[in-house]
């Protein structure tokens, strides 16, 4: 299974109450964060990484971030979301394995060598387009997918604390969840 | 910033000291950002190599204690061997944990690097992903 994170751009701007004409490039909008150099070009978003929690826009309009408490709050929140996209993908893939065990037989006939006639069966592995499996396999798709873009948002702040509760978010769910799939890969499948 | 690519010697990447203004420095960003795909693609590879040489190697052990267990047995003797390899187990997991988290740090510095909108960022990450492509997949299906 494909593990890749999308890595489409969908630039949607984080707080739509800002005017458009911010958007013209040669703006002199200085944007409170560190590490912002005196070119002419100040950004509106970060384009680097940096270290803070003053001001923080967070995904939606309503979310920002100003105080420190704020910051380890979201940083929970984040770790969770991660954690939870991790085992949703394990959730995933152990549905479609197990909603996969049931096989459809199908036999037709097929000339033989000496003009006798010879069953040959089909075997076919997979899911009706109206069964429950997979009406749930799709909604849990779009629920991932959606998941997935929050957390490349959620990265695109630049935001060194959010990014790093983003990546052991990830590992701390990874390890949790894919050890459990594993060990039941290990003992209840005879051959892999 | 502008919202469409566009051909530039100058560019700020991921970090504060990244920052590109020669012809000759866009070629060096270049290159490191198409071995940054090269060694993505690399890594998945290698995690589900890793996964799979485990998975080979342990479940012979692990079975052997689920007999264990439902024959009732108290495994006394044979209690070292097996948490010895339970503790082995959980080091060759907890490795690959690791491994996954650097994998989605990388993803996401390269779709960040992507992000700058500059064409031939972008046309590095599309060669190392190829280049890594072909060079890893091919090792996938070696046993």
């Amino acid at each position: 299974m494909d593990h890749s994170h999308h890595m489409e751009m969908s630039y949607t701007d984080p707080n739509s109450t800002m005017p458009p004409s911010h958007h013209h490039p040669t703006t002199s909008a200085s944007h409170s964060h560190g590490g912002g150099d005196s070119n002419m070009m100040m950004m509106m978003m970060p384009m680097t990484f940096y270290f803070g929690f003053e001001n923080v826009q967070l995904l939606f309009s309503g979310l920002v971030i100003n105080t420190a408490g704020e910051m380890a709050g979201a940083f929970v929140a984040v770790f969770l979301l991660a954690m939870f996209y991790e085992g949703l993908k394990i959730a995933r893939e152990s549905l479609l394995r197990k909603s996969q065990v049931s096989i459809r037989y199908n036999s037709m006939p097929v000339p033989g060598p000496n003009g006798t006639i010879l069953m040959e069966t089909h075997k076919t592995v997979g899911q009706q387009m109206l069964s429950f499996p997979h009406l749930l396999q799709t909604v849990l798709h779009i629920i991932q997918v959606v998941i997935s873009y929050f957390l490349m948002l959620i990265f695109m702040t630049y935001n060194g604390y959010l990014c790093i509760a983003v990546a052991a978010g990830a590992g701390t769910g990874y390890f949790l969840f894919s050890w459990k799939k594993a060990v039941v890969v290990d003992i209840t499948e005879h051959c892999h | 910033m502008a919202m469409h690519f566009i051909f530039s010697d100058t560019a700020v990447l991921l970090f504060d000291f990244w920052s590109v203004h020669s012809p000759a420095g866009m070629a060096l960003s270049v290159l490191v950002v198409l071995l940054l795909a090269v060694l993505y693609e690399g890594i998945k590879v290698g995690k589900a190599k890793l996964l799979h040489q485990v998975l080979v190697n342990l479940p012979t052990s692990i079975s052997q204690q689920a007999i264990a267990e439902t024959d009732g047995e108290s495994a006394g003797s044979d209690s070292s061997p097996v948490s010895r390899t339970h503790h082995r187990w959980y080091l060759c997991h907890f490795g690959q944990s690791l491994i996954h988290v650097i994998q989605v740090v990388i993803g996401y510095f390269i779709m960040l690097a992507v992000m700058s909108y500059n064409t031939w960022i972008f046309l590095g990450v599309v060669l190392g992903s190829a280049v890594g492509y072909y060079l890893a997949y091919p090792l996938l299906s070696m046993a």
